[in-house]
């Protein structure tokens, strides 16, 4: 029974970061699926969220801390709006100069705004406390629900040994449900915004960005709405996941994590679809996951057999390409019509 | 000022680095005017050739080729030896890489095609890593000491001479290339209009074989260069040689390997003055702002699309 | 036998069907117009010959030998060339360049080859290493024509050779036609310009949408009043 419970625990904080990698999906779908957006800097945005969050939330600087700025100690929302403004603001800087232009010009320049947010992330101490990250980022309600849960268990010493281990991980089971309700919200207020007059229009520039624009359209500005409101979803997602982890440092937004595996996600679930894009977070995250149960059996280092999880991971994504290139869920009927 | 008695200095080194990245660019613009697209994984494609340089060089000394170093440089036959077989190794795999990947995407929208390139990077990369983790690997680990020019008080290596007159080299010997042989004016014809070339006769598989092979041998070349002026290689040297390529490609003009060389020079020097002004951490970040001040002004580019 | 047959052919781009069954043939050594209305798929019928569209159905055959979808570097081997109406040279490339690229797929440049062209030409002997981007349209046309006649094709293809030309060059592009069909080649015109065009044809057609609505000999189109107030703006 305890290890039921044990396999239990585990798949809710695996469904915590699928969910937030969900989130990220979505985001990006909304830049690339629905407008056609070739965002490469994913990473980025999520950075961006996270620490924003963390900063805003968190502890003032402490006396080993190398940072001299932040932790205001404010609510939860507050870290997760300022997350959401901030990354917007990121989008729209980066958007200017660069939406007229054309696709891998737009590539190449997400790739550098995500490696400057980096550099600047794992050098300006002063603010982020470079390398060593930021420290004890509070997650919302921990100590209300960590409270009760202990007091549930002590006032209950005849417990089951499995209820024991349920209840002391209460607090995965709150996240959980917070980044779910987060996930529906965001993928209720998508949906409806991409079935309006304004997602055609987003859609007709996928699709055909002259004739959009022939038909009298600001594509500019469409196209930088897009870019700012998929920026602020993964800005929320980078929130989430800093108040889940509680620590962050620049080494968790490589390029990789952050921007590689969520392209994958999006190609395997379907582009376009966002119930695809939060299918394929859910699939994706699962090889991830699994791929590193097999790890555990093979005869390599820890180095390789991390660098053997990730070509698996860019073999499927070539795959999906090759293959399957609409991913698993199709665009569907609703989506294809231009205005 | 002192500032602005290192900027000489500076700019020697600066020309160091941009030969090396005109050489990365070289090979960016050449695959994107055949090929139409923006070839993400080819950073990592220049460490493959660091990485491959290195493993073969034991071999190189135990086949019995002297390691004794060639006049002043710091590296011998043998090394010399092991740069053409890495070269060679590196061609294969970008042509392996085309005939199994990017032939099945001959169609596909330019779009698919990079995402499938930044695949393609991140594994090169890691089996890179899975062979020899990521820990930096030494190119060698003497000290070469540096000539001082007089008068101009600018010290420089032998080897970094090695290194510019390599690029220079190449760039001239590539020029002969594609403006006397018959493949050359071939691969110029199909950069121009591809529909034309095919109408014409030509072979564009075979051009396009020949753009993999071609790109390839300078990346592989332009990774060792990397591994002698830097003494070391670590996985991540291809994605951190990325942008300041693509800076030097979008300055000299998407698509032009000539502009590839004043837009690899002229950022390469950027980069290394900047170090008198602000922290070399931020290299990179100097490159950025380069490449978007060049998108906001001119997309097209100092040289244009075409020479 | 013709030299070119076509049998039945329908094709289009994508879904899009523009072809609905054309036959047409072209005797060795004649020169054909093709007229008709924009969209009335006189263009696309020359892309399906050459390779570059793929028929829906229909048989094409060149000297007998049947050479339908094939792709277009084959179909350049058995004797076709094909003039596109725009980005039809390599601007980036000289005039003698352009020229070697005709015969990209044989060994060397046949030696007499180059000559012959630049006696065709005459024009582009002085430009011999200009790029061709930088000459005027009507040079171009030349550029393009004289690419595509480098491997001697028994089959030459234009597509509007006259387009975008200053009036008196259309004239020399003209008489040039019937000096490269003089030396043996047939040639298959599409054109605007159809009056010109048809006055040094052997035959004429006229396309409107998709099918082949009319066929007679050059000089007998040009009487024709009908055709002439439809698609000849007017005698």
């Amino acid at each position: 029974m305890e290890q039921l419970i044990g396999v239990v625990n585990y798949l809710v904080f695996f469904a915590i970061s699928a969910g937030i990698y969900a989130v990220l999906s979505l985001g990006l779908n909304l830049q690339w699926g629905v407008t056609g957006l070739f965002n490469i800097g994913v990473a980025g945005f999520y950075a961006i969220g996270a620490y924003t969050s963390a900063l805003v939330c968190g502890l003032p600087p402490s006396a080993w801390d190398g940072r001299m700025v932040g932790g205001f100690e404010l609510p939860f929302a507050l870290g997760l709006l300022a997350a959401m403004l901030v990354s917007g603001a990121l989008a729209l800087a980066i958007g200017i100069p660069t939406l007229r232009l054309r696709a891998d010009y737009l590539g190449i320049a997400t790739i550098g705004i995500a490696e400057t947010v980096r550099l600047v992330l794992k050098n300006e101490a002063w603010l982020t406390n470079g390398v060593w990250g930021l420290q004890q980022i509070p997650s919302p309600l921990y100590s209300v629900i960590h409270r009760h849960a202990a007091a549930y268990i002590s006032a209950h010493p005849g417990l089951p040994e499995w209820q024991r281990l349920l209840i002391s991980r209460a607090y995965n089971w709150f996240y959980l449900i917070l980044v779910g309700a987060v996930l529906i919200a965001v993928y209720f207020i998508l949906k409806r915004l991409i079935r309006s007059p304004w997602g055609r229009v987003l859609r007709a520039i996928r699709e055909d960005e002259d004739a959009a624009a022939m038909s009298g359209k600001n594509v500019f500005a469409f196209k930088l709405q897009s870019l700012a409101l998929g920026a602020m979803i993964m800005g929320i997602a980078g929130a989430l996941y800093a108040h889940s982890v509680r620590f962050i440092s620049p080494a968790s937004f490589e390029p990789l994590y952050g921007t590689f595996i969520v392209w994958v996600m999006l190609m395997v679930g379907g582009t376009g679809n966002n119930k695809g894009a939060m299918l394929g977070a859910v699939v994706v995250w699962g090889i991830w996951a699994a791929t590193d149960f097999v790890a555990g059996y093979l005869p390599w280092s820890a180095p390789q057999v991390a660098a053997l999880r990730i070509i698996a991971i860019g073999l499927l994504l070539e795959g999906v390409i090759v293959w399957r290139p609409k991913g698993i869920l199709p665009e569907g009927r609703a989506n294809h019509r231009a205005p | 000022m002192e500032v602005l008695a290192r900027i000489p200095q500076l700019l020697v080194y600066g020309l160091v680095s941009g030969s090396i990245l005109s050489l990365g660019g070289i090979g960016v613009s050449l695959t994107y005017s055949i090929l139409g697209f923006s070839n993400f994984a080819h950073g990592d494609v220049m460490a493959l050739g660091a990485y491959l340089a290195l493993a073969l060089l034991p071999l190189m000394s135990a086949a019995g080729i002297s390691n004794h170093p060639l006049g002043s440089l710091s590296f011998g036959l043998d090394f010399v030896a092991a740069l053409v077989l890495a070269t060679m190794g590196t061609c294969a795999v970008g042509l392996v890489l085309d005939r199994v990947l990017f032939r099945r995407l001959r169609g596909a929208g330019r779009i698919t095609l990079m995402i499938a390139t930044v695949g393609v990077a991140l594994g090169l990369r890691n089996v890179l890593q899975f062979f020899w983790g990521p820990q930096p690997r030494y190119y060698s680990a003497k000290i070469q000491l540096a000539a001082v020019i007089p008068g101009l008080g600018i010290r420089i290596k032998p080897d970094q001479v090695f290194i510019v007159s390599t690029a220079v080299g190449l760039a001239v010997l590539l020029h002969l290339f594609l403006r006397y042989t018959k493949i050359g004016k071939a691969m110029r014809a199909t950069a121009d209009n591809a529909s034309l070339a095919r109408i014409s006769g030509i072979n564009t598989e075979r051009v396009i074989a020949w753009t993999w092979i071609i790109g390839s041998a300078l990346a592989a070349v332009a990774g060792v260069l990397i591994g002698i002026e830097n003494k070391f290689v670590t996985p991540e040297l291809g994605w951190q040689m990325l942008l300041p390529i693509f800076a030097a490609v979008i300055l000299g003009g998407f698509g032009n390997p000539y502009g590839a060389v004043v837009g690899g020079m002229a950022v390469g020097v950027s980069e290394e003055v900047s170090t008198a002004f602000i922290s070399a951490a931020y290299k990179p970040a100097v490159a950025f702002v380069i490449l978007i001040l060049m998108l906001l002004a001119r997309p097209t580019g100092l040289l244009g699309r075409r020479s | 036998m013709s030299l070119l047959s076509v049998r039945g052919v329908e094709s289009g781009y994508g879904d899009m069907q523009v072809l609905y069954g054309i036959d047409l043939d072209v005797e060795a050594g004649q020169i054909i117009t093709i007229i008709g209305p924009n969209g009335a798929g006189k263009s696309t019928l020359m892309k399906t010959v050459f390779g570059l569209l793929k028929p829906t159905k229909g048989r094409i055959e060149f000297e007998g030998r049947e050479i339908t979808g094939l792709s277009a570097d084959r179909i350049v081997r058995r004797g076709l060339a094909y003039v596109p109406q725009v980005e039809n040279i390599f601007p980036s490339l000289t005039v003698c360049e352009n020229l070697e690229m005709g015969v990209f797929i044989g060994d060397r440049v046949p030696l007499g080859r180059l000559d012959q062209i630049y006696e065709l030409f005459p024009s582009l002997v002085t430009r011999k290493r200009m790029r061709v981007g930088k000459m005027s349209g009507g040079e171009r046309q030349m550029v393009a024509m004289g690419r595509a006649l480098m491997l001697d094709p028994r089959l030459l293809m234009l597509d509007e050779p006259s387009a975008a030309l200053a009036p008196n060059f259309t004239a020399t592009i003209f008489e040039r036609i019937v000096a490269i069909n003089k030396a043996g080649t047939a040639i298959l015109i599409v054109e605007q310009n159809a009056k010109e065009s048809l006055r040094i044809s052997h035959r004429g057609c006229v396309f409107a949408a998709g099918l082949k609505c009319f066929e007679d000999s050059g000089p007998a189109i040009l009487a024709n009043k009908d055709i002439g107030r439809l698609y000849l703006g007017g005698e």
